[in-house]
């Protein structure tokens, strides 16, 4: 079932404002009522292994009346930090655990993606009226200028 | 309105819909009114703002914001008003900056003189002026619904039509005019096709209560209940054994062995047939309204259709089982102005166990929070409902945990918790439709373990639809949702 209008117009206003080309899967995670927005070309920080990657997130059917999940991903899983963090001498990233069965088949070929778990809004309550996935991708972004240990 | 004149030729009645209602928000309703009637013995007016509501076999005016006469705008005498073309210009500028959505109603008094009481009748010279007056101010305003009000002196004595154009312009006369907070009350025309109980011994005891008003209101009430399981079937046999004269429900599931244990009307011979078909032929038997109508529908309750079959009911039942459907119950109740009673019970197990439990119901109406606001109804809790079988992966994706939750998600249901939610709701109805006590109660919530009656103290946040689109109707969004059959995982 194709995403309803209102998620695909806030994915073109997410594209306007961040300057990449987000798209939205046609299909719902298989056992969801979720959709997957993604961009395959996004600005990786210069500690990752790759400097440039798929990123995107999952909004469900009733958007804005339901929130995006507390969480994002980027692609492909083997990204890495280029030099090991000190405190826990790894280079994986802090938190982020590769994660097969997380996108439809139909979107990067349904591969395992690194999700982030990532609780931004335990602390800001969504706001169906207030807030849209341009407020949700910025909060999403700011953990890469988060230390990767915690 | 200005001096008499000869109507020159007959209104040109048309037909909207078989029923044509205006409704408004009763504080302002009442509000209106009484600044109108400040004027007595003179004539007085105002105009205001309205938003079309039209359904299935009802077409509704909602009335809105007015738009009072500035000084030297209007000049009115006991037998005549006359409007200044700057005034009808004024408010025409409001209604084409509201939207296409927006018409004009106008409300004049035909107050106490002299000769006795003032009818709330259109006169003929009512009709010679508003026949000249709605051309203009619909003219280019296809999508919008305009209406005409006379009050009479006495509060009750009304008389209202609508407008409305096509390639010409057309008017219907009015029934009645919903007055809708947090009691529902209704104003019949002398066009009302309301008729009392063809039978009133048989509702004998709760008449009692009530009086013959209110046999009479519930019996010309059309209710709409949306999903006929657990909670639906016990509130489709109350109404219909309460006396409500017309039920109009939905739901597209067959009966399984597994609904038997709460399905009121359904026996084991039922099983394999549809829900809907076998819970009207029960009601049917049981149903004291004389006449009686109850029109089953075997859809979802929140698909496009059946919201416009909605729009024509006058109080809905929201016995839905997910929060998704609850959303555009929950707007239809503000921004359509039909009062929705939402009722809903959870039950929480922890390895096999019941830790928790509780049922709740409560009326979402204009004066009162929504479920968004009695936090019901939370992006949160919307969005778990639609990871489905990956509940919580943003809690497990990070730490490398199974996406996949276990369990097949079918929460337990049972009857005495069920009978409780229905039980609140129902007094909640009884309260709305008469206003049996002095307040009526926000939501409740019967908690378990705790056996404690909880009372909602939040109120209506001040930028949410329920403060901000009430009235809106058709102007307002409402999505359907109909929720696809979730695709087996992977």
């Amino acid at each position: 079932m194709p995403a309803p209008s209102t998620l695909l117009e806030a994915v073109a206003h997410l594209s306007a404002a961040s300057g990449y080309e987000f798209d939205v899967s046609d299909d719902v995670v298989p056992g969801t009522q979720l959709y997957v927005v993604y961009t395959e070309a996004h600005d990786l920080p210069e500690r990752y292994t790759l400097r440039q990657g798929a990123l995107g997130f999952r909004a469900p059917g009733m958007y804005p009346d339901a929130s995006p999940e507390d969480s994002f991903f980027i692609a492909p899983s083997t990204i890495k930090l280029v030099t090991p963090n000190p405190e826990r001498n790894s280079t994986d990233l802090n938190r982020a655990s590769a994660t097969p069965g997380f996108l439809p088949s139909s979107i990067l070929a349904g591969a395992s993606v690194l999700v982030f778990s990532w609780h931004i809004w335990d602390r800001f309550s969504w706001r169906p009226r207030t807030h849209t996935l341009v407020d949700h991708y910025t909060h999403c972004v700011r953990r890469f200028e988060q230390p990767e240990h915690g | 309105m200005v001096e008499a004149q000869p109507v020159d030729r007959v209104l040109p009645v048309g037909h909207l819909r078989l029923e044509v209602q205006l409704a408004c928000e009763s504080q302002s309703w009442e509000a209106i009114g009484e600044r109108l009637r400040l004027a007595a013995p003179n004539e007085a007016c105002t105009f205001v703002l309205t938003r079309p509501s039209v359904g299935h076999s009802r077409a509704t005016v909602l009335l809105g914001q007015p738009v009072w006469p500035e000084p030297g705008e209007v000049t009115p005498t006991p037998y005549s008003l006359d409007i200044k073309g700057d005034y009808i210009s004024r408010v025409m500028d409001r209604a084409i900056d509201e939207g296409p959505l927006t018409g004009i109603a106008l409300i004049h008094t035909h107050p106490a003189t002299e000769f006795g009481a003032g009818r709330g009748v259109f006169s003929q010279r009512d009709d010679w002026y508003e026949d000249r007056l709605f051309p203009t101010l619909s003219l280019g305003r296809s999508h919008a619904l305009f209406a005409s009000i006379v009050l009479g002196s006495e509060p009750s004595d009304v008389d209202a039509r609508v407008w409305w154009r096509t390639d010409q312009l057309w008017v219907q006369p009015a029934q009645t005019i919903r007055l809708v907070s947090k009691t529902l009350r209704f104003l019949e025309t002398p066009h009302s096709t309301w008729a009392d109980h063809a039978d009133p011994d048989i509702m004998d005891r709760s008449t009692r209560l009530w009086g013959a008003e209110g046999r009479r209101r519930l019996q010309n009430l059309r209710i709409g209940v949306v999903g006929a399981g657990g909670t639906g079937s016990l509130v489709l046999a109350s109404a219909a054994m309460m006396g409500i004269g017309k039920i109009r429900a939905w739901d597209p599931d067959v009966i399984q062995k597994t609904n038997l244990n709460r399905l009121l009307g359904a026996t084991r011979d039922d099983v394999g047939k549809k829900k809907i078909e076998v819970l009207r032929d029960f009601a049917v038997k049981i149903a004291t309204a004389k006449p009686f109508e109850f029109e089953a529908i075997d859809r979802i309750g929140t698909s496009a259709e059946s919201l416009e079959q909605l729009k024509d009911c006058d109080v809905i039942f929201s016995c839905v089982d997910k929060l998704a459907p609850r959303v555009p119950l929950n707007d239809l109740a503000y921004a359509h102005l039909i009062p929705t009673l939402d009722m809903g019970s959870w039950i929480h197990e922890d390895g096999g166990r019941v830790d928790d439990f509780m049922t709740h119901a409560g009326l979402l109406a204009p004066g009162m929070p929504c479920a968004r606001c009695t936090q019901k109804l939370s992006p949160g809790a919307l969005k778990r409902e639609a990871q489905g079988v990956q509940r919580d992966a943003e809690r497990r994706a990070g730490y490398g945990l199974n996406l996949t939750s276990e369990g097949d998600e079918i929460e337990p249901s049972v009857l005495p918790l069920n009978l409780t939610g229905v039980g609140l709701a129902m007094l909640q109805f009884m309260q709305l439709v008469m206003q049996l006590t002095p307040r009526t109660p926000r939501n409740l919530t019967m908690r378990m373990p705790l056996w404690d009656l909880d009372e909602s103290d939040l109120d209506a946040l001040s930028d949410c639809g329920c403060v901000n689109d009430v009235g809106l109707g058709d102007a307002c969004n409402i999505r359907p949702v109909v929720p696809d059959p979730v695709p087996p995982s992977p």
